[in-house]
């Protein structure tokens, strides 16, 4: 298996070939609901500190564009990016073709259609009550019915693999396939199907938000972080013998960590202490992740200036770090005592889903694309105009929201000073947040034009062809291994 | 690599094959790193993380989780089983009713007035309440012939106890006598009654009052 053998190059041409329209689909699709989402958001958002703006409308009220544009994010672009990217690699890593891509369209527009619905259904009045399944009931079943298609490839990709061995990334996409639907459709038949009862709903909408994130979009960032490491630096992953541990406990605890999102809820103490335990030992795979991950980046941080794809991942490990110590700090009672309700328990989401997940798919699409169409990214400025918003944004944000979390959650817990004062006070801080999702949408839009320019078949014809050398085999003795790579 | 700088963000080369990557891990995956000097700190240290986070991992489980309750909300909530019955120990007065009940009170009544001519009652006695040096020796050994009690005259025998009950028991039921039914005086120790029954040794006849009245003044 030298991939330098013509054959192997022709074949690794041949899996981008039958990956090529799906993931184009998937992608496309994922892009536009990220500016759809990111422009909801930043309406609510811009409502926060403007209350007038768009309130006269139902339909763009506070209390439904909020929820839609997390749905929007969340399935729109989050599920979209993560099907994009997952098959492809499963696919890659794997050795095989991505079969049946007539089957993934028919899902791919399924599962929009079904996005689409609820997203509507969500701004015209019948979102239900419970986090991230706010779409209206019958959503559902589209939902699930697309994903069964778009997973059973994913899996079937990874049951006729050609190779020997499982790589690290393929232990997350595999897991994360079915984990997804699980959590979806325990959380459906247990909430709306043969609904539990008073305290129990809260808790099965607890354990589906923080699987959601935890055991979906986290596997997701660390499959691409696992691959795209070794594969452009050109040297494996430090301490890999310990990544097998991390997976694992990682997947073992994060199913048990919901409860910690009820902290101070009236629900039996034991399901929030749990989840703060969970939480608690999640300490031991976010270190030997972090060992992993930046063990092998270290010593080479050169590399970061040649690569906008190891920039994201890079940002997105950060984010990773960062969200696990905020998931564990909001575990301990006396923190969430003060921050819970305030612009710190959102940033906890935020986080992971943009910081860690989003900016992991963002490089994934950089190293991706050109390879499945063959072209090159046409505008450099525009690349550069999404890294740097990505990075400035992530910092101002995380910086800013942490501040004026803590902040409110101060004035929230002193019994002198009168809500509406609070709000008044948090005015800058709400500004400043949608100057800063202003400025992600800009970068977005930056990407969306690159995108246009390199996959539509229209606008890509001025876009200049590009040719891939044969990537060198992966030297791992300790001597190479500190060699640069050309 | 690139030809201008810009270059870079047209797109990414990759370092590596995919089959190398996997080929490469696949042997990383059972490789320990080197030992230098032949110790390596890494494993131990992530063996000390994995130990510790589930020892104390537990104790904040089982310290906050307030037994399993689906009834608690609190984590300060008292960690008792509601309802659970707490065996308290017995005040020497509570064990001391139940001798005089199975048997003070067959001639001496429950209520403790005893019966008029016939036997002395208990309740509000000079003699309960007096020197316990005296009520001692009643039990342990009996008394007989005429009494005076609260200004009445009573002439009957009383039978030894002394074999039947322990130490402990006469000062129990002692104690009992002398605080139930308005009575108010201290409790009667086991050390005592040993004592005594130690400094009189073996006293084959009942007392009489006569005796007594000389004894504890």
């Amino acid at each position: 298996m030298n991939s330098t053998n013509p054959n192997d190059r022709a074949e690794q041409a041949e899996i981008d070939a039958s990956a090529k329209w799906p993931v184009l689909v998937f992608f496309g699709s994922a892009i536009l609901w990220l500016l759809l989402g990111g422009a909801l958001q930043l309406i609510a958002s811009i409502q926060l500190h403007t209350p007038d703006f768009l309130a006269a409308c139902p339909w763009t009220t506070h209390g439904r564009i909020a929820p839609a544009a997390q749905n929007a994010l969340v399935y729109g672009w989050g599920m979209n990016a993560a099907f994009a990217f997952g098959l492809w690699l499963m696919a890659r890593l794997s050795c095989t073709t991505l079969r049946h891509g007539g089957w993934l369209f028919i899902a791919a527009k399924f599962w929009n259609v079904g996005v689409t619905l609820g997203v509507l259904g969500i701004l015209g009045g019948y979102s239900t009550s419970f986090e991230l399944l706010e779409m209206p009931r019958f959503v559902t079943l589209i939902l699930l019915a697309a994903y069964a298609l778009i997973g059973v490839w994913g899996v079937t990709t990874f049951g006729i693999r050609n190779t020997e061995n499982v790589y690290a990334s393929q232990w997350y996409l595999f897991g994360a396939a079915f984990w997804f639907p699980w959590l979806y459709a325990i959380a459906q038949i247990m909430l709306f199907k043969a609904p539990v009862r008073g305290v129990l709903q809260p808790i099965v909408n607890a354990w589906f938000v923080h699987g959601l994130y935890g055991l979906w979009f986290i596997p997701m960032a660390l499959a691409a972080a696992y691959y795209f490491l070794p594969k452009i630096l050109g040297k494996p992953i430090a301490n890999y013998y310990l990544a097998p541990l991390a997976f694992w406990w990682l997947v073992g605890t994060t199913a048990f960590a919901g409860g910690s999102r009820l902290i101070g809820a009236p629900v039996p103490i034991w399901i929030s202490t749990l989840g703060g335990a969970a939480n608690f030992l999640l300490v031991v795979p976010v270190v030997v992740i972090a060992l992993n991950l930046f063990g092998t980046l270290s010593g080479r941080y050169g590399a970061l200036g040649n690569s906008v794809t190891l920039r994201f991942i890079l940002i997105s490990m950060v984010g990773f770090v960062l969200a696990s110590a905020m998931n564990f700090a909001l575990s301990i009672r006396g923190f969430a005592q003060v921050v819970q309700f305030t612009l710190l328990t959102d940033l906890r989401d935020w986080l992971i889903f943009y910081a860690c997940f989003s900016t992991a798919m963002f490089g994934a699409a950089y190293f991706i694309l050109p390879r499945l169409t063959g072209k090159e990214w046409r505008s450099s400025a525009l690349v550069k105009a999404h890294i740097g918003t990505a990075a400035l944004g992530v910092l101002l944000l995380t910086v800013g929201l942490a501040y004026a979390g803590w902040q409110q959650g101060h004035l929230l817990n002193d019994a002198a000073v009168k809500f509406g004062d609070i709000t008044q006070a948090l005015t800058f801080w709400f500004t400043f947040r949608s100057v800063g999702l202003g400025l992600l949408l800009v970068g977005h839009i930056a990407f969306l034009i690159n995108f246009v320019w390199i996959a539509c078949p229209f606008s890509s014809k001025g876009t200049a062809s590009v040719e891939f050398a044969p990537p060198p085999t992966l030297n791992f003795s300790k001597k190479s291994a500190t060699e640069g790579h050309a | 690599m690139s030809s201008s700088p810009d270059k870079n963000y047209r797109f990414e080369q990759a370092g590596a094959s995919d089959d190398s990557i996997q080929q490469a891990h696949a042997q990383l995956q059972k490789q320990k790193p080197d030992k230098a000097n032949g110790y390596s700190f890494l494993p131990l240290g992530i063996l000390g993380l994995m130990c510790s986070s589930v020892f104390f991992g537990s104790i904040y489980l089982a310290h906050y989780s307030v037994r399993f309750d689906p009834l608690v909300t609190n984590e300060h909530a008292k960690r008792e089983k509601p309802g659970a019955v707490v065996a308290a120990a017995a005040t020497p007065a509570q064990l001391g009713k139940k001798v005089f009940t199975s048997i003070c009170a067959t001639c001496h009544q429950l209520t403790g007035q005893g019966v008029p001519g016939a036997f002395p009652p208990l309740a509000g006695s000079e003699w309960v309440q007096g020197s316990e040096e005296r009520i001692i020796r009643i039990v342990l050994h009996g008394l007989n012939g005429p009494i005076t009690v609260e200004g009445k005259e009573f002439n009957n025998a009383m039978a030894s106890l002394g074999g039947v009950l322990k130490d402990e028991q006469i000062a129990n039921v002692l104690t009992y006598v002398r605080q139930e039914w308005g009575n108010k005086a201290p409790e009667v120790k086991a050390e005592t009654v040993a004592r005594i029954r130690g400094e009189v040794g073996n006293h084959p006849a009942p007392w009489t009052a006569a005796e007594l009245l000389k004894i504890g003044q």
